[in-house]
């Protein structure tokens, strides 16, 4: 029994160690039209800005760094990019909600809707950090 | 159920009506969610039973690893092993479970995919799922352990959001390898919502962001050799997790016997620790460069 134990635990690590963090741009990760007009409900309550920085740092960190600038050996998106920041409200809420698994983003639908766009209100924040942050 | 039993069902499900917890409250009930990749849950759960009559008290604990080897992919290992009053304390054997998430976006119902191997003995009461007619009550564990099942499960794991509701479905298939018992069958539904939906600004252990609650139905549908809800153990359970930390959480669960087939009460307890990026650690642990 012990040893069934020790060998599935051994594949469990074999597992980890296999994972490909190779990460490109995905041009096909696109949200719809009805996503990407929708304005953030909270857009006038930069209070909420604190809450979603919360957040960012329990949710996004792993993989997209403090400031936002993506992390090179998981090939984050550097969210300080005018790319990212060009992007809408609706867009961002859209890509946190479903995530992009095929490229490793997972999924945040879990976090409540205005947790959501709480984090959307604070990526809006990081585009006015230092850009030479990277 | 108890007069009592319902006014704190009914506490619980009018407190989550008012009311952010990120983890799953359910024991039973697997919604969509799948483990980040890289990341590894550990988890220990127990559920402690108490019969309606003839057989005694028994505690029933498991530990979970749960680890997420793609967005769309986590695998899970279970060790369990059980304790009777008055009887004996005995290891009840290893699960090893798989979830497949087959579409990369949010649905209006979103379909997962769960297989299972479990290697068990008969004397199992973690009643992570509940097929058939249940686990076996009457024997003594010097008996039961002697008896080993090698299992496959699969189930069909159906989960929505919507407005903050998460609601579940799974139906469960089991078939003993060991002997001929045919297929057995299972169920369970549930629904949960956050306490509280928008997160504040400050760190907080007690904000209603934290807590999630809501409810599970769960119980055995029979076999191949007879289908049915009637003579199988059915259960009701408001369920809640507090996450006390960015990382761990508490779960809670009173369950409630509908019938005669059930136990009086399952209780079920557990705290999960999530270590993030456990995948590149051990990868840095093997050689791999950072």
């Amino acid at each position: 029994m012990m040893r069934a134990a020790i060998v599935v635990l051994l594949c469990f690590a074999s597992i980890a160690i296999a994972q490909n963090y190779d990460y490109k741009p995905d041009p096909n990760w696109r949200a719809p039209y009805s996503a990407v007009a929708k304005p953030n409900p909270l857009a006038s309550r930069p209070e909420a800005t604190p809450g979603g920085k919360k957040l960012f740092l329990r949710n996004c960190v792993e993989c997209h760094g403090e400031e936002g600038t993506g992390l090179l050996k998981k090939h984050a998106a550097d969210l300080q990019l005018p790319a990212v920041q060009q992007q809408s409200d609706g867009t961002l809420f859209w890509k946190v909600t479903n995530g992009n698994p095929d490229r490793g983003m997972p999924s945040f639908s879990k976090l409540p809707e205005l947790q959501r766009w709480q984090i959307v209100l604070f990526l809006r924040t990081l585009s006015f950090q230092s850009s030479g942050s990277k | 159920m108890t007069p009592r039993a319902a006014v704190y069902f009914l506490i619980i499900l009018f407190s989550a009506a008012f009311s952010s917890a990120q983890e799953s409250p359910y024991f039973v009930t697997y919604d969509h969610h799948m483990e980040e990749p890289g990341n590894l849950e550990v988890e220990t759960f127990s559920t402690v039973g108490v019969p309606r009559s003839g057989p005694r008290a028994y505690f029933a604990p498991y530990m979970e690893m749960e680890y997420g080897i793609t967005a769309k992919w986590t695998s899970e290992l279970y060790l369990e092993a059980q304790s009777t009053r008055g009887d004996s304390t005995v290891f009840t054997g290893w699960r090893l479970e798989n979830r497949f998430r087959p579409l990369s976006r949010e649905h209006w119902i979103n379909p997962v995919l769960y297989l299972e191997y479990e290697n068990l003995n008969e004397a199992s009461r973690i009643q992570k799922e509940i097929v058939g007619s249940g686990p076996e009550f009457a024997e003594p564990n010097s008996e039961l352990r002697h008896t080993r099942a090698h299992e496959l499960e699969t189930k069909l794991i159906l989960s929505s959001n919507t407005h903050d509701w998460n609601l579940a479905e799974n139906f469960t298939v089991e078939k003993n390898l060991s002997q001929n018992e045919g297929f057995e069958f299972g169920y369970s539904f549930a629904f949960s919502r956050p306490l509280g939906t928008l997160a504040s600004g400050k760190q907080c252990r007690f904000c209603r962001e934290n807590f999630a609650a809501g409810a599970e139905f769960y119980g055995g549908l029979g076999s191949t050799n007879g289908f049915g809800v009637r003579g199988n153990p059915h259960y009701l359970a408001p369920v809640i997790v507090w996450q006390i930390s960015d990382n761990a959480s508490l779960h809670f669960s009173p369950g409630f016997g509908l019938n005669h087939e059930s136990n009086r009460v399952l209780f079920r307890f557990g705290y999960s620790y999530e270590i993030r990026e456990f995948g590149s650690r051990m990868a840095r642990l093997f050689g791999a460069k950072p």
